[in-house]
């Protein structure tokens, strides 16, 4: 808990959108990073269930492109489903090949 | 339209017209025509995404499909199909209402028109103001101020994932001078039912330079008509943003004892009216740390309410009175140490179990446990929904009180007895507004075990009706209780609702628009319902 609460003073808020075409990466955190970034509540939720240093999606080596899409399709446990107008299924694959780091 | 009998546990709506299958198909393929078919979402999983997240019975609430437009042209072209057809549609603007029925429409099986694509963001840094359309999120906005070093506030709600003008359209709540969102709103841009699109206010006059500095332009001012209504649909709202101020100062205050929260509010209220706090306090109990930070094993394996042990141990963790508050001014230097003085010297006089000073200036970083205070969007305290360590969520039960101390915790009382007789954890605030104040309960829901859930629908009603009694009616209502919270404001025979009524069925005489929305049903529902 304690670790949550410091790792959450040092952190930036996501950074705006601005290219044309965003990459995976952008679209993580303009569309993911609210939750998944360091004091969001993804983050906060999956600490209890794993090693908080792995709790931000981006800290993590297991994530398949595939997973990474079921989990935001349908929501896992606490999180809601996102819908496709919100992220579009082109872009979530994109999101998707960012957090894999290349696994399918 | 056919009629379907709805067999819900809740029994409100008994009888609601639902659009045809074939109209609902065809509808939609002419919607898709406008918006385009990557942007019309009708697979089961699409209705899954649209339900409610956090239900009392998400199925009640499952619309048929959901379209995307890009522009108010687009949203005026959906309208004419949805009269064409007569489907209903229900629009929301990033649809993240979690509490109050998320993307869910009231009546299953509508069409959603969901604006979250619809993003423009202008600013106009000298006036502090910005015209937004609905699909701006808190962190969108914020993102764009920042990226830009606008110095400019947002004010944001405890979760801020959601609409900035969806928020203020369901007079949301944040915790800075700009708390009162619904107040930020200066002229709207809006598709009426039938098409048509109007400006309101200065926006009248296509060339004011104006439209989000007079809120009210020439005779009859209408912004107010389009929040949690469902006479039109807004496309583009001006909100007003504060300026960064040049310092904020103030205190964190713990009260020790359950019958601090009169005194409390008797201290806060006065300097509230008066102007020296001129952000709205919000007044929470002490489960607003552990039900983020904790689940509830970690404290108790005992059914029920948690206990005074438990109470007490949770306090003693995070170091908590009964009752706590943050209080903040905001300002030049000089004013804000004159107001601050002002404050201390009320607050000492009731004998806080602790007041620790809070200081900001420009340049020094914002704790993200502190952003609420300072417009930092959060999305932590929604951790709130892994209490039970499952599945989880809220529904809220927010009556607008006075500000009289001894009517709050005579309220408080009879509140609280009610949580520890349907075996609920409690969890609320007294939120200021500069008159009134709201009593806001974010009663906490274990969606794994159906034995709790069960208690949650006739708990809400019981909560509902006590406060009605006493004259309290809620601000803000889920959409399984909308017609209930209605219900409560029957002055003259519910002319209000006659009132509304009137209105719904001249401008949305089809009545395709939100039906059910704030309890305000279009004619032909009316008579399905009485049938």
């Amino acid at each position: 808990m304690r670790r949550l609460l410091l790792l959450a003073l040092a952190l930036p808020v996501s950074v705006a959108v601005q290219a044309a075409e965003p990459d995976g990466q952008q679209l993580f955190e303009h569309k993911c990073a609210m939750c998944h970034g360091p004091v969001g509540m993804g983050t906060g939720l999956l600490a209890r269930r794993m090693k908080p240093e792995v709790a931000p999606l981006e800290k993590r080596d297991d994530l398949s492109a595939a997973y990474v899409e079921r989990a935001a399709r349908i929501g896992i446990l606490n999180m809601p489903p996102i819908t496709r107008a919100d992220v579009s299924d082109a872009q979530l694959a994109l999101i998707a090949r960012y957090l894999s780091k290349g696994k399918p | 339209m056919r009629r379907r009998v709805n067999t819900s546990k809740a029994g409100h709506l008994d009888a609601l017209p639902s659009p045809s299958p074939a109209a609902l198909d065809q509808a939609l393929k002419a919607m898709a025509a406008v918006v385009g078919g990557d942007a019309a979402f009708a697979t089961e999983e699409d209705r899954d995404a649209y339900s409610d997240h956090f239900p009392i019975d998400a199925h009640r609430h499952r619309p048929f499909a959901a379209v995307a437009p890009t522009s108010a042209e687009q949203v005026q072209a959906l309208v004419r199909i949805a009269v064409a057809h007569r489907v209903p549609i229900w629009t929301v603007s990033r649809g993240k209402n979690l509490g109050y029925g998320t993307a869910a429409p009231v009546v299953a099986g509508s069409i959603v028109l969901d604006l979250s694509r619809m993003q423009k963001i202008e600013v106009d840094v000298e006036n502090a103001t910005v015209l937004l359309e609905p699909g701006v999120g808190f962190y969108d906005l914020y993102d764009y101020l920042q990226s830009r070093k606008i110095p400019l506030w947002l004010s944001v709600p405890g979760n801020s994932w959601g609409s900035v003008i969806g928020n203020a359209l369901d007079r949301g709540l944040g915790y800075t001078p700009y708390g009162e969102h619904t107040r930020n709103i200066c002229g709207m841009e809006v598709v009426l039912p039938d098409g048509d699109r109007v400006r309101t206010g200065m926006g009248a006059m296509p060339n004011s330079p104006s439209w989000q500095l007079h809120k009210y332009g020439y005779g009859p001012a209408w912004d107010q008509l389009f929040v949690q209504s469902n006479f039109g649909i807004v496309t583009k709202a001006g909100m007003w943003l504060m300026p960064q101020p040049e310092t904020v100062r103030g205190f964190d205050v713990e009260m020790d004892r359950m019958e601090d929260l009169g005194p409390l509010i008797d201290t806060i209220g006065p300097l509230r009216r008066e102007g020296v706090l001129q952000q709205s306090p919000t007044i929470g109990n002490w489960f607003r740390a552990a039900n983020i930070l904790t689940t509830r094993r970690q404290w108790t394996d005992q059914p029920g309410s948690l206990s005074d042990e438990v109470i007490s141990a949770i306090r003693k963790q995070f170091g908590l009175g009964w009752w706590g508050v943050s209080l903040r001014v905001y300002g030049r230097e000089t004013v804000v140490q004159a107001n601050l003085d002002i404050l201390e010297k009320a607050l000492r006089a009731i004998k806080p179990m602790s007041m620790k000073p809070f200081s900001w200036r420009p340049g020094d970083a914002i704790a993200p446990t502190a952003g609420g205070w300072m417009g930092v969007p959060m999305t932590f305290p929604m951790q709130s929904a892994n209490w039970f360590g499952g599945r989880g969520g809220h529904i809220g039960f927010s009556p607008v009180l006075t500000q009289s101390g001894k009517l709050a915790q005579e309220q408080f009382n009879r509140t609280y007895a009610r949580y520890k007789q349907f075996g609920m954890d409690y969890q609320a605030s007294f939120a200021f507004g500069e008159r009134h104040m709201l009593n806001v309960n974010a009663v906490l829901l274990n969606l794994d075990d159906p034995e709790f859930m069960k208690r949650v629908d006739p708990f809400l009603r019981t909560l509902i009706a006590d406060a009605r009694q006493h004259g309290y009616g809620e601000y803000r209502a889920h959409i399984d209780y909308m017609d209930l919270v209605a219900d409560c404001y029957d002055y003259n025979h519910h002319a209000l609702r006659r009132l509304n009524q009137r209105v719904k069925d001249v401008l949305d005489p089809a009545g395709i628009l939100a039906p059910g929305k704030s309890g305000i049903w279009p004619a032909a529902y009316r008579k399905e319902r009485k049938a």
